[in-house]
This record gives C-alpha cells, structure tokens and sequence, in this order.
C-alpha cells in the first residue's frame, strides 16, 4: 500500500510579534495527499494557506503538530530533490537570464550538469521561453511565471507544489498550463495547487479543501462541491398567460423570471410532466437545465458561514 | 556548498559597487606603477619614490607596506562591506529566499557559499590591487615579494571576521544596511579597543569598565593588530604573535556556526 504524497496531522502554527503576541495561522490542519492527484487548496486571504505551504516545505516550523513529504520530514534536503515548488512570488536577480537561473536552481537541487544541459533548453521551449535572451528585469510577470513553473520542474519531481501557478498569465498560458498539470497528473506525478482560480481548481483538481481560519472547512472532490442543487431552470421561447397557467398547473412552487421558469421538482416524472403541460399550450421549449452549485458559490458559502 | 558559492560570486561581481571596487584596484594597481620609479643606489637595491606622493627613498617592502596599508584602510573596508553585504542579505530576500531554500541544498550551505564568495571578492580586490606592482618591483629589484602573499591572506582574514558579522545581521532580514552598520561598528570599535590602553583608561577609571573592555577586546576581532601584523610581515618579521589571528579565526567560526544555527532554526 502506498503511503499519501503529503499527510499533516493537527498541524498548528503560531507566529509571536516583537510584542510577545500571539497570531494563530493553523489551529490544528489535518489533511491528506494522494499519490497521483491533483489537490487543491482554496482558502481566503490570511485562511493560513501559504503557512501550511511554507511547512511542508520546511521553510516554517509548526508549532505543534506533525506533516510529512514523501514518507519524510518537511526538512530533509533528500526528500526536497523530489519536490518542485513554485512560490506566489519570485524575485530574480536583475541581471540572471534563464540558463542561468535554471541552472542554479537545478544544482541546488542536485541535478547532474549533463542532465540540465538537456532539460534546460526543453523546459524553456515547453513553457514558451525558448528564444528569450534578455535578462530577468525585462521579464513580464507572465514570462516571470513561466520560468518560476520551469525550475519547478527542471529536477522531474514527484510532487509538484505550485502557488498561484497561472497568475499573470494571458488565457492562452492559463490553458497551457492547465493542460501541463493534467499531463503531469497522467505521467503519475502528484500536484498540490495553491490557487485563488476556483474555475481552474474545479477543471484540473480530484479534491479540494477549502481552508478558513486556520482550519479545513470542507474537503471534498469538484463534483461533490458543484452537485446539482435539485433544481431545474426551463427556459421557453414566449410566455403568456397561457403558458404561466400550464406550468402552475404542475410547479406551483415555481418562479418565473422573463421566459424563464425555476423549479424543484419532486422526481423526473414531474419534470417530464411540466414539458408535457407546456407543449401542450402550445409553447417551444428552448432549454432545460439543472442548476449546480459553482465552486465559487460554494466557496463563497463556506468562507461567509452560510454553509454552516 | 559549491554551486551557491559559483552562484553568489556571480551574482557579486553583477553588482555595482563590487564593479567599483574591482574598478578601484585596477585603477590603483596603474597608479603605483605609474607612481613609482626604481632606481639603483649604493650596492643593494633601494627603491627611490614614490615620486609624488612620498617623495623619499624607500625599499621594497616598504612600498609595498604602504600599498597593503592601503587596502585595509576604512575606504578599503567600507567599499567591501558595501559590495559583499548586498550578497549575504540579498540570500534571505522575500521571493528569493523561498526558491533556494526549498531545494535539496541545507540552509548552512547556502548562507556559507554566499559568504565566501564576498570573502573571494575582497580577495581578488586586494590581489587585483597589489600583485601587479609587487610584480613589476620584483621584476625591476629581483627582491622577493612573497612575503605580501601572506599579508594579503592575514588582510583577509580581518575581512572576514568583519563579514562574518555582516552575515549575523542579515538574519533580521532587513536588508543590506544592517549588516553594513555592524560590520563596520565592529571595524571600528575592534581598532579603538586596540588601544584601549592609551584611548580609553585615561578616561574610563573604573575597575569594572577595564575589565568589561578587555573581555569585549578579546572576543572581537583583532582587525587592526592583524593589518599590523601583515604590514611588519612584508617588512620581514614575520609573526610575532599568533593571538590575533587565532582569536580572529574563533571568532570567525564562532560567528558563523551562530548565525547558520539560528538560521536552521528560522521560520521565513
């Protein structure tokens, strides 16, 4: 049986001001990673997200608690090689052009000069940089993006922890590297996405948790986030009286906005019955559809308290 | 270690003020040779210049004095502690620090790398510097100059001791002018407590006030006794005492394995 990529138990972490005061950012984070998935990690400004990122990377040490990496401690140099992280924010030195930068990054991870002679100039042509001489200050934050996401895949890790890993770019980037993860996911490798792009989260990840206050609020899969609501919206062509007559006939509960009719029907036959009722009249019947739940809406549940 | 030490030397030379000091040296590597002018008199050889400046009849190691003198001024040590502080402090920058940190090299390593590439830097300077009017004095006189080699390593080890310090005071992670401010805080106190005998007791009469001078004397580095002794060890006396260099090198370690510890420890 194989263990989790990732697993943090009870995971607290204070920071003390100079002022000796406490701020909580974890107050007891326990979750699970499973190797081969993609996992999202959704959270409001101050949930505790970059915290709980910073300790499994051993930047941050908990104050209690316990995570693990890859069967290791958040700390050991070994188990890191097996990472790639791409941090929310870089800052390169002004003069470094992307060799070199790559380069460094890549012996410090301890990849073989042979290897990165090879990788370098494959990596920069798979995240669109191939033909870029100029040095880090002339780099869009796009571009900057795109060379953060190269480093962090120049050791061919395990697990990949990506913070924010298409802000900055254009759709046709974000597309890219949505289509990255998933290749990546195919290729067995395991994702931990740090993101504030809920509609990028539902399209790539297998689960999400969403973090509030320092503790997980909901961990689920997209699917069980966005499930139907038992709702239906029918949209006709015109309505009238008639039409108005024939729908309450069978969704009393029902409300009409313009051409548009929501309902909750009881089970399949009282939706079927209302299509009969309404081609009846007689009326054309542009669309039926349910209605789900977004992930932003239900992000927005969670992080307001609606959903509690 | 080695690959944030290729990196940190890179990254130095890149910045402006270590483009300044490397300037500088060649700049007063041209000027001694320009200045100088060797001439022959009564048997032995005698160096006659500089002919500007000094305008007296010196001998080799006594010119050569006077340059060294030059490069462990507090001009010297300011323009250094201004290229290689930016080095150290910019390792624990935001958006840099979580990128090198992250990977599979430990913190210790990447802190030293940075710091013996400032240690490097100094080096060069000095040897950019020195060497080719050592050289060219050696070539006119035949006398030997290899007695500077080990005044520059004893320079250098001062500068080290004073980086070591600025490698402390990066930790607050407060940017360049920390570690600048203590580096050369200690440069300075370190000299004065050197003559704390002469300087200082004639005002400070107290018993307890010696005795917290002198603990604070012997666990600073000796920087001035070491430029001392590099200066009388080009004049041939060779060391003729080992104590501030081998409290210098404790400190150094000292400082060192101090400020790697707390960095281990640091949460970014």
């Amino acid at each position: 049986m194989t263990t989790p990529a990732i697993e943090t138990q009870d995971l607290h972490k204070k920071y003390v001001t100079l002022r000796r005061k406490e701020i909580p950012a974890l107050n007891g984070v326990s979750l699970s990673v499973e190797r081969g998935t993609v996992f999202g990690l959704l959270g409001p400004n101050g949930a505790g997200k970059t915290t709980l990122v910073k300790i499994l990377l051993g930047l941050a040490a908990p104050t209690n608690g316990t995570a693990r990496l890859l069967d290791s401690h958040p700390g050991d140099t070994r188990a890191r090689r097996r990472i790639g992280y791409l941090p929310e924010q870089m800052r390169l030195p002004d003069y470094i052009k992307a060799p070199a930068f790559l380069r460094y990054m890549g012996r410090l991870n301890g990849v073989p000069s042979a290897t990165l002679k090879k990788r370098i100039p494959q990596l920069l042509d798979q995240v669109g940089l191939g033909g870029v001489r100029k040095p880090a200050k002339a780099y869009s934050k796009g571009m900057l993006q795109r060379l953060g996401l190269a480093q962090a895949l120049l050791n061919d890790p395990e697990l990949l922890i990506l913070d924010e890993p298409t802000d900055g770019l254009d759709p046709l980037g974000r597309k890219q590297v949505r289509d990255m993860l998933l290749s990546l996911r195919a290729a067995g490798k395991t994702i931990f996405l740090n993101s504030h792009m809920l509609s990028e989260v539902e399209q790539v990840c297998d689960r999400v948790v969403i973090l509030h206050q320092g503790l997980v609020a909901r961990a689920a899969t997209p699917e069980e986030f966005t499930r139907g609501t038992g709702e239906y919206i029918v949209r006709v062509a015109a309505v009238n009286d008639a039409v108005r007559a024939a729908a309450a006939a069978v969704a009393n509960a029902g409300t009409w906005q313009d051409a548009t009719l929501r309902f909750a029907p009881r089970d399949r036959a009282q939706l079927n019955a209302l299509v009969d009722k309404l081609r009846a009249v007689p009326v054309e019947i542009e669309a039926i559809e349910p209605v789900k739940n977004s992930l932003e809406q239900f992000f927005l549940k969670v992080v307001t308290g609606e959903d509690a | 270690m080695l690959a944030a030490y290729i990196f940190a030397l890179r990254d130095s030379f890149n910045r402006r003020m270590a483009l300044v000091l490397t300037g500088l040296s060649v700049v007063l590597a041209i000027v001694f040779i320009w200045i100088v002018k060797v001439k022959f008199l009564r048997g032995p050889v005698v160096f006659l210049g500089p002919r500007m400046f000094w305008a007296a009849d010196r001998g080799v190691p006594s010119v050569l004095t006077i340059v060294m003198e030059f490069t462990s001024g507090v001009l010297w040590i300011l323009l250094a502690i201004l290229a290689a502080a930016p080095v150290l402090s910019s390792t624990l920058e935001k958006g840099w620090v979580e990128l090198t940190l992250s990977k599979g090299t430990s913190r210790w390593q990447i802190l030293l790398g940075s710091y013996f590439a400032g240690v490097t830097m100094y080096f060069t300077a000095v040897v950019v510097a020195i060497t080719p009017i050592a050289f060219y004095l050696w070539w006119q006189t035949k006398v030997s100059s290899w007695p500077l080699s080990v005044s520059i390593l004893l320079q250098t080890l001062s500068f080290a001791a004073l980086l070591a310090i600025a490698a402390f005071a990066t930790l607050p992670r407060l940017g360049a002018v920390l570690p600048i401010l203590f580096a050369m805080a200690v440069y300075i106190v370190s000299a004065i407590l050197a003559q704390r005998e002469r300087m200082l007791y004639q005002f400070l009469t107290s018993r307890w006030s010696h005795v917290i001078l002198d603990g604070l004397y012997r666990i600073l580095p000796k920087t001035s006794e070491l430029s001392g002794t590099a200066a009388r060890y080009i004049q041939g006396e060779g060391i003729t005492s080992w104590w501030p260099l081998w409290s210098t090198g404790i400190f150094i370690v000292g400082t060192l394995s101090l400020t790697a510890w707390l960095l281990h420890r640091k949460s970014l």
